[in-house]
Parts: C-alpha cells; structure tokens; sequence
C-alpha cells in the first residue's frame, strides 16, 4: 500500500514539473509575441560546446544592440546535449514543441546529430548545424532534408581540403618534401573517420605512404601514446598526424619528446586545443588543422569584431573555431530571417540558400550541394602552426598570416 | 484487503503512465523514456544484487542488444519489433553461456570480470568493421513506429512493465528466499538445499535478458547506434546511482531513484545550464552520504520509529 502511494506521488511530481514547463513555456511565446527565437544545442561539458554558445549568445546582444532583426527582439535558448544522442534528441523535442524556437542552430558531435535527426524529421524544422562531420550523419538525412543547412564541412570535404592544402604548400616552398604520411587515431568514431578519410584522400595516386594505428584518448580514460609513438617512430614519418581529443595534445607531445620521435611536420587535428597550448614550450611549431585562428584578425575586420566582442563580453580568448563559426550561425540566421522577412519554413530555406556571409573565419560563406544534401555552407578547413604562442594560417594562401617553419625543431 | 488496495493502486498508476500521451508534449514522453530505460536498467542491475553479486555490466548487455537489434534488422532484414525480441533472447543466450564462468566468481572478482565483458564486447563490435559499422556504427533505416513520440513512448512503456514484473516475480516467488539466503550465507544456503548456481544463472540470465532488451528498444528508437552510445559508461553508473539514492533489494527504491534523478538531472540542466552535472554530482554525494540505506530504507526507518513511538505510548497509556 505504502510503495504504491510512493509510486504514486513520485510519478504526480514529475508528471506535474513536466507539464508546468510545457505551460511556462507556452505563456512565454503568448506574452512576447515580437520575439524571433533561436534554440541551440551544445555540449557545454566540452571548450567546444561551451566557447560556442558563448559566442552565439554574443552574437544575439550585438544584433539586438544594433535594433534586431525588422524591429523584432532575438532570444537563443539554449540546452545541454551533454554530448548524449538521447539528450540531444530531448532537447531538440522541448526547443520544438515547448519554446516553439522558429529556428534551430548548434551542435558539435556526430553522436548526437544521429539522435537527433529523427525529431527533425519529424518537424521539418530549419536547422543551421555548427557540427556533425560524420558521413553517417548526411547519409542519414537524406537528399529530402531541405531544412538542414549544414556549416561545418563533412569529414570528407575536410580530407579532400588537407590534401589539396599539403599539394600547394609543397609546390610553393620545395624545401618541404612529404612522402610517408603516419595518423595516430583515437580509437573512436572520429578517430577511425579521420583516418580511413585520409587513406583515401591522400593514397589515392600513390603520391603518399600511408600508415596509422589507434590510441585511446585521455578523454576517455587512455593517454598512454607509447605504443603508437613507437609504431610511428620505426616509420620515419614526413608527417605526423594526429586526432583525436583536446585532453590529447600536450600528454602526446610529452611523450614524443621523451622519446625523441620529431618527425618534419607535427601536425595535431583536435576539434578543439587546450586554451592555454600555446604558452607550452612544447607547444611551438605545432601544425593543426582549423577553421580559425586569432591571427585572421589581422586579415579580416568581421574576424576582429567577432574577437574582441568575445574577450570583452567574457573575459577569455576563444580557443576554438566552434565560437566563430556558431557566431556566424546566428549572423546566418539573423540575415536570413530579415531578407525572408518572417520565420516561414519555407521562406526561411529559400532566404538561408541565397546566403553570402563575410565571416570571421576569414572566408564569405554560402550553401552549395554536397554528396548528398543540398545545402553545405563551408567545404574547406584551413592548415595552421602555433608559432611563439600564436596560431598563423599558412594555407589558404590567400588567408595566410604567416609562411610555415620546417622542419619541426628537434626536442 | 491490504493486497487488493495495493494492487488497485498499482492497476491504477499503471492506467496513468499508458495515457500520458494523451496529456503530455512529445518532450515529456521524450525524457519518460530516457527515465524508464535507466529505471529498467536500475531495477534489472538490484534484481542480480539481491543474490550479492554486484554486477558492472550493464552497459555491455545493453550495447549487445542494441548492436543485435540493431544488426538484425540491417543484415539479416528482420522486422524491428521482432528485433527487440531476438536481441532479448540473443542478450540471454549470452549471458546463460557466459554464467558458466562468470558466475563461478564472487564479489569483486565478479564485478570486475563483468566490467571486463563490457570492454571486450565493446572491442569486438569495434573491430567488426564491415559487419558491426565499426566505430561509426550503423544508421537504420529509419526509426520504430515511424518516430511517433506516443508509439515510442509505450514501447519504453513496455520495456518498463516486462521488467517491473520479472523483478515483482523474484520479490514474490521462491526467487526471492533462494536469492536473500545466498547473499545472507552462502554456504549455510548451500546446506540447506538452494542450488546456488542455478539460482543466479536465472538471475543472471533474466536480468541480462531485460538490458539487452532495453538497449534494443533504445536503439530501434533513435535510428542508430555506434560502440561510443551503445557501451556509455553511464549506462552502468547511472543505474547504480539511482538504484543506491532509492534504495536496493526491492523494486520500488530503484523506480524512487530513478525518477528523482532522471528528472532532476533534466530539471538541472534547465535551470544551470553550465554547471549542472557539478550540482547533480553533488547531490548524488550528499544524498549517498547521509541517505545510505536510500529513501525507500530512510521512509521505512521513519515509519518504523513512528510505530515504536506509538507502541511505546499506548502502553504509558495503559
């Protein structure tokens, strides 16, 4: 008798906390009718996840400082996806039919989208994506996904762009010479996507000796690179690469020097760097690949705007691209919104395709079609090197701020 | 008459939870099952604990199912209802050939052999690269029931009650005595005519049965799976939390926990956004720390020291 009225009062609170949030909820969008609402989900957990809706938010002031979007107030919600499938999916359900957002931004890991995409395709809601490499997340959705716009390249964009990159920089300085290519990859998805991405891309006309092996990353209770250091070491790699996790990249360097592995080019591709990297000494002539860099300031005045508004407003230097590139998502979205002059589905899609964005990531960025979906925003990353605590661009060469030091001084 | 009212009530929530759909958003049925597949998952792991065995692969079962399912409809083109069954059963056969090592053990060697499994089950789906999808899993064609927030709902639903009902069936059955005298003393158990091994090989088995179940329903409901989501260490430490803030050996403690912190985890995370997983880990701490015997131990003490009280003053009444 009793464990079922315990039971009973249990199942009542929740039920009841759930059913008042619907009601809040509900009563917000009726009282403030002149809001255009944005709902973004990311990891806050993680820098990438955190720096990113910070930057969104930073973002939302500027435009509602400046008067809005046609006289109208921009609100973000934003909610945890704590790196979770399950969570991500919750999330998007309540932004939907709770905040009833009229436009979706956000996102980080391919895990989550994966939960994610069956609420959006339930709804058809707009979605400007900031994350979500995986293939597996396009083939998911399908060529009928007009409503996903998708701003981070696809692992394989990502691939085909480092290939290309590496070509010109060889052409264009002959004193760097790469034949035998080595990744070190985490053992995950994003790990094991990397790598067979750039088997394929870079062992295509046999210009390239490929090899690799996986590691556990320190994120996920490993950070022991011995044996992978090793295996790379007997290979007398040209280039090292690796990816896999923030949590990665000082422990690695730590045990590459202590094993006196320098190979000619160092080259780190995390999605996000430890904030304080590059004051390691460790840390110098490092290469990495990203979308930004503190130094496109210097070439770019949206860059600059984007940068100093995020040191002012929180007092930290953003230590990854996911800032940028959530900023523009919310720029993206904003201009869409005003040129389509109402949150319609439809006008929305058509309003975000004509998109022709100057972005602080040093490149204008529009939607063109990828391998499968119609809307693909930025398709390339960029090749960068900490040098004396800063990271410079070195290819694009129309973005570069700096030329590349090689080889990779000697422990 | 106790009985009869209990099983009122009981009939009468269960009426409750099947209608929510009619009441609630997609978003509340949506947290529903996130809370009632870690609710199945805590009541499943306190079924195995009541016969002492502390089990930490939980998240292992749950993988395998959602890989079997999830397998089962891609490569052998099985209808994703019926997947949720065969990976019950294919999680039970596991576990009935595994039991015969496993279960030779005792205490932390058991819990550690079992954490083990997960890891190695892990490894093997990760490694199975153009079977299993390897480390980028598998995305199913499309998701159970068409994705609709009621049908999921109840299928969650159902998970739940299957699972609620092999745990009342052990609470109520000679399971129950055979479990309770095997943690108690084992060899005074023994002694007097419980087949230990064949009572936790049932226990084993059963309860490995409802996590692979689980994980299939879970994964038939997302559309997709891959080792990092399937293997989550959280499917194993949530489950225990809730199971220890609740109360272990019975059905209700892990239900209580399980509702207490699903939900307010969502709720933390709604009101802090950047720093609720700190909050909610605090909490976990605290309520361990002061509570451990759970809030179903903590009411039945409270209720038996109000008895006490009320004995003690009707006899200086007398």
């Amino acid at each position: 008798m009793k464990k079922a009225l315990a039971i009973l009062v249990i199942v009542t609170m929740a039920v009841s906390a759930f059913a008042m949030g619907g009601k809040d909820g509900a009563a917000a969008a009726a009282g403030e009718p002149a809001t255009i609402k944005l709902g973004g989900t990311w990891p806050l957990g993680d820098i990438t996840g955190k720096q990113g809706s910070m930057a969104a938010q930073q973002a939302v002031d500027e435009i509602n400082a400046a008067g809005g979007i046609n006289g109208h107030k921009l609100e973000l919600i934003v909610i945890d996806d704590e790196m979770k499938a399950d969570k991500g999916a919750s999330a998007f359900e309540k932004l939907i039919t709770v905040d009833k957002v009229d436009m979706l931004i956000g996102g980080m890991a391919s895990g989550v989208a994966l939960g994610q995409i069956p609420v959006l395709k339930k709804y058809n809601k707009v979605y400007l994506a900031t994350g979500a490499a995986s293939f597996k997340v396009e083939e998911a959705l399908g060529a009928d996904a007009n409503w996903y716009f998708h701003l981070h390249p696809w692992d394989y964009n990502q691939g085909a762009s480092y290939a290309e990159g590496w070509a010109a920089i060889q052409e264009k300085y002959p004193e760097i010479q790469i034949k035998k290519l080595f990744l070190a990859y985490e053992e995950g998805a994003f790990g094991k996507a990397s790598y067979d991405a750039t088997k394929v891309l870079f062992g295509a006309d046999d210009r390239y000796i490929i090899d690799g092996a996986p590691f556990k990353s320190a994120a996920l209770g490993g950070g022991d690179y011995a044996a992978v250091l090793k295996a790379a070491k007997d290979f007398q790699p040209d280039l090292f690469l690796w990816a896999g996790w923030e949590a990665d990249a000082l422990p690695l360097l730590e045990q590459s020097k202590a094993m006196k592995f320098n190979p000619g080019i160092y080259l780190g591709a995390p999605p996000g760097w430890p904030a304080d990297f590059g004051a390691s000494s460790l840390a110098n002539n490092v290469m990495l690949y990203g979308m930004w860099a503190p130094s496109i300031n210097d070439i770019s005045p949206v860059s600059k705007k984007f940068y100093d508004g995020f040191v002012a407003k929180f007092g930290i230097e953003p230590a990854t691209y996911f800032a940028p590139l959530s900023y523009s998502a919310v720029y993206i979205a904003a201009d869409a919104i005003k040129r389509a002059g109402s949150t319609d589905t439809e006008a929305l899609i058509k309003a975000l395709a004509a998109t022709n964005y100057d972005s602080p990531l040093g490149q204008t960025v529009t939607f063109t079609p990828s391998n499968i979906i119609k809307h693909q925003g930025v398709k390339n990353q960029k090749i960068l090197q900490w040098q004396n605590g800063r990271q410079e661009v070195i290819w694009p060469f129309d973005a570069a701020t700096a030329k590349p030091v090689y080889p990779f001084p000697a422990w | 008459m106790k009985n009869k009212t209990s099983y009122a009530i009981a009939a009468g929530i269960a009426v409750i939870m099947i209608a929510f759909p009619a009441f609630l958003g997609a978003y509340p049925l949506n947290v529903a099952r996130s809370v009632m597949t870690y609710m199945a998952l805590a009541i499943s792991w306190d079924m195995l604990l009541r016969s002492g065995q502390i089990s930490f692969g939980i998240a292992g079962l749950f993988g395998l199912g959602s890989y079997a399912s999830a397998l089962a409809v891609l490569r052998g083109g099985m209808d994703p209802f019926l997947s949720i069954v065969f990976a019950a059963v294919f999680a039970g056969v596991m576990a009935y050939a595994l039991g015969f090592v496993v279960l030779r053990l005792r205490s932390m060697y058991f819990s550690i052999t079992t954490l083990a499994l997960m890891e190695i089950f892990r490894i093997i789906i990760h490694n199975l690269h153009d079977f299993s999808g390897g480390p980028e899993g598998v995305v199913l064609p499309g998701v159970i029931f068409k994705g609709s927030a009621s049908a999921l709902y109840w299928l969650c639903l159902g998970g739940l009650f299957i699972t609620i009902g092999a745990s009342y069936y052990f609470e109520k059955s000679k399971m129950h005595l055979a479990l309770t005298a095997i943690r108690n003393d084992e060899t005074s158990a023994r002694s007097n005519g419980v087949d230990i091994f064949k009572y936790l090989l049932i226990a084993f088995v059963v309860t490995s049965t409802l996590q692979g179940m689980m994980g299939a329903i879970q994964v038939q409901s997302y559309g997709f799976t891959m080792p990092d989501t399937a293997f989550d260490g959280n499917f194993t430490l949530l489950p225990l939390a809730m199971a220890l803030l609740g109360g272990v050996h019975s059905t209700i403690g892990p239900m209580a926990g399980a509702v207490l912190l699903g939900v307010s985890a969502e709720w933390l995370k709604l009101q802090i956004p950047y720093g609720h997983l700190v909050v909610y880990g605090i909490i976990i701490i605290i309520v361990i720390l002061f509570m451990p015997q759970g809030i179903v131990g903590m009411v039945r003490k409270a209720s038996r020291t109000g008895r006490r009280s009320g004995r003690k003053a009707g006899a200086s009444n007398e």
